[in-house]
């Protein structure tokens, strides 16, 4: 598992598959993320972004190989474990990007409620903000796992439904991440920090059942 | 069975309501054995040794048991971002070798495969040939188990071809399973312990132990009385005629001669297979006449002529 993981990421690193998506997050992070402004809107802000990328991400991972290159590892190993080390490797890339995301942000943005009348502290605020983020990469992550092979083929449908689904779990009530990325936008207007750890849980969970039935698919559905 | 695999009512059909690729089968690859897989073109050649790689999983019945394994695709892509050295160490580890044991395999395989001048050059930069090399070397690496090789030679030059048969023969005599599928029927002919047909409608039956196992479906055509031929061949210096030529009740008159040249009368129904056997052999033989023999005029099976005959005139070669 370690060196088809390792395989997987040396695949991800040199793949000119890689860059779309991290120049998307970038756009996104230059476009919503401001100096001066309030922290937790900020960290709101890049947790969605996040949730986008993660998906993106996982469809790189799961499409990166030739069928044939694919077909050589996992008579090696088994199709589950492929499907697992790409998955993993596209979720591992989704939390270094959201980490960098949050130190960004920590950095730059004004530790100060939406009307800057309430002082937010930072620590807190930072924590609050990197759970945010590994909960919609995990989320992201599901999404990406459900909505590519071996479940969903082909390019047309597989990118549609993977921006439907990752906007309404986005937006939809009863979703962990719309649940953690609102919890901050609320809490941001009162200058009040709450670390979603619920959220990030319920995220953990959804992303395990996922990957496990996109895994459980990768030998019936070549 | 430790080390083999056993398929048992194996059926296999892609979505809901498809058509059976492959239905019922009953396969057994045993340890230290050779099996050749046949069939028309899309008859699901390829979906059995998926299967038998553990690439694809049965749609019904089931399968027993997982050798190490390693398999050879028909056509392997060169899109990935690797060198040569860089793709077979990474995949080595993935064959369960350690990082130095595996650099050493891949350097060693690409030596006797002739590719050792490609071990830097990316993938992606390799001639088809090259890029062939590398997938039959990927799957040789770690010793496997079961080598799975859907039509590996195509595409591989002539030496490349008798290192692969060598490999193949190698993993064998290891104790190994191979099971490939090749277009040429004289590909490792008379070696396979078992040929497995796959036809049309899915089903899956086991045809002649090779083309020259002995015991073959051309027997029942092979009397006394059915049409013979001549067919004189030249063996390499001091070559001896290969082992597997066909035997039993309706053996070939095999005639030594002069100038390392053998003329053979065989049955009309055997001389395929007997060509075959020559042609296979290592080093090969040079076929220099086929010609019929008008029945009654041959030597029947149990008059067989002697070298020193006097109405068997020496081949003047």
């Amino acid at each position: 598992m370690t060196a088809l993981f390792r395989y997987q990421a040396a695949l991800l690193v040199r793949s000119r598959r890689l860059l779309p998506p991290l120049i998307v997050y970038a756009l996104f992070m230059g476009i919503g993320v401001q100096a001066g402004q309030p922290i937790l809107d900020s960290f709101a802000w890049a947790g969605g972004a996040l949730l986008f990328v993660a998906a993106w991400l996982v469809r790189v991972c799961v499409t990166n190989e030739p069928p044939a290159a694919r077909h050589v590892a996992a008579a090696a190993t088994s199709p589950a474990r492929v499907h697992l080390a790409s998955v993993l490797t596209a979720l591992t890339c989704s939390a270094v990007l959201g980490a960098i995301g949050t130190a960004f942000v920590a950095l730059i943005t004004d530790p100060r409620s939406s009307d800057r009348q309430v002082h937010v502290p930072v620590g807190a605020a930072t924590l609050a903000g990197l759970v945010t983020a590994l909960a919609c990469a995990l989320l992201g992550t599901a999404v990406g796992a459900l909505c590519n092979r071996p479940l969903l083929r082909g390019t047309a449908r597989a990118m549609l439904s993977t921006i439907v689904a990752a906007m309404l779990v986005l937006v939809a009530d009863g979703s962990p991440a719309h649940a953690a990325v609102s919890g901050l936008v609320t809490g941001s207007t009162r200058g009040h920090v709450t670390v979603p750890l619920l959220p990030l849980a319920a995220t953990a969970a959804l992303a395990t059942a996922a990957t496990a039935i996109a895994c459980a698919l990768a030998s019936r559905r070549p | 069975m430790s080390g083999g695999i056993a398929l048992r009512g194996v059926g296999r059909r892609y979505g809901l309501g498809g058509p059976w690729v492959l239905r019922g089968v009953d396969l057994d690859v045993p340890t230290c054995s050779l099996l050749r897989v046949e069939g028309a073109n899309g008859t699901g050649k390829s979906t059995l040794l998926r299967l038998l790689a553990g690439i694809d999983a049965p749609s019904s019945g089931t399968i027993t048991g997982r050798p190490r394994t390693a398999y050879v695709p028909e056509r392997f892509p060169p899109a990935l971002p690797f060198s040569t050295t860089g793709y077979l160490s990474m995949i080595g580890r993935v064959h369960g070798l350690g990082r130095a044991e595996a650099g050493r395999a891949a350097a060693d395989w690409l030596d006797r495969f002739g590719a050792a001048a490609h071990a830097r050059t990316p993938l992606a930069e390799l001639s088809k040939g090259t890029s062939q090399k590398v997938a039959v070397v990927q799957a040789l690496l770690a010793a496997p188990e079961l080598l799975v090789l859907d039509e590996a030679w195509t595409g591989l030059d002539h030496a490349a071809r008798d290192v692969l048969d060598q490999a193949v023969r190698e993993r064998v005599a290891a104790g190994g399973a191979v099971v490939f599928v090749d277009h040429d029927p004289r590909r490792l002919a008379g070696e396979a312990a078992a040929v497995y047909r796959v036809a049309g409608d899915g089903r899956v039956t086991a045809a002649e132990p090779g083309p020259l196992g002995g015991v073959g479906t051309a027997d029942a055509a092979d009397t006394a009385d059915s049409p013979r031929v001549r067919i004189v061949a030249q063996g390499p210096p001091g070559a001896t005629l290969p082992r597997d030529l066909p035997d039993g009740s309706a053996a070939p008159a095999y005639e030594p001669e002069r100038g390392g040249t053998v003329g053979l009368t065989v049955s009309a129904a055997r001389s395929d297979a007997v060509l075959s056997a020559l042609l296979a052999a290592r080093p090969a033989w040079h076929i220099r006449e086929v010609t019929p023999v008008r029945t009654g005029a041959a030597p029947g099976p149990n008059e067989q002529p002697r070298p020193d005959s006097p109405n068997q005139r020496p081949d003047r070669t």
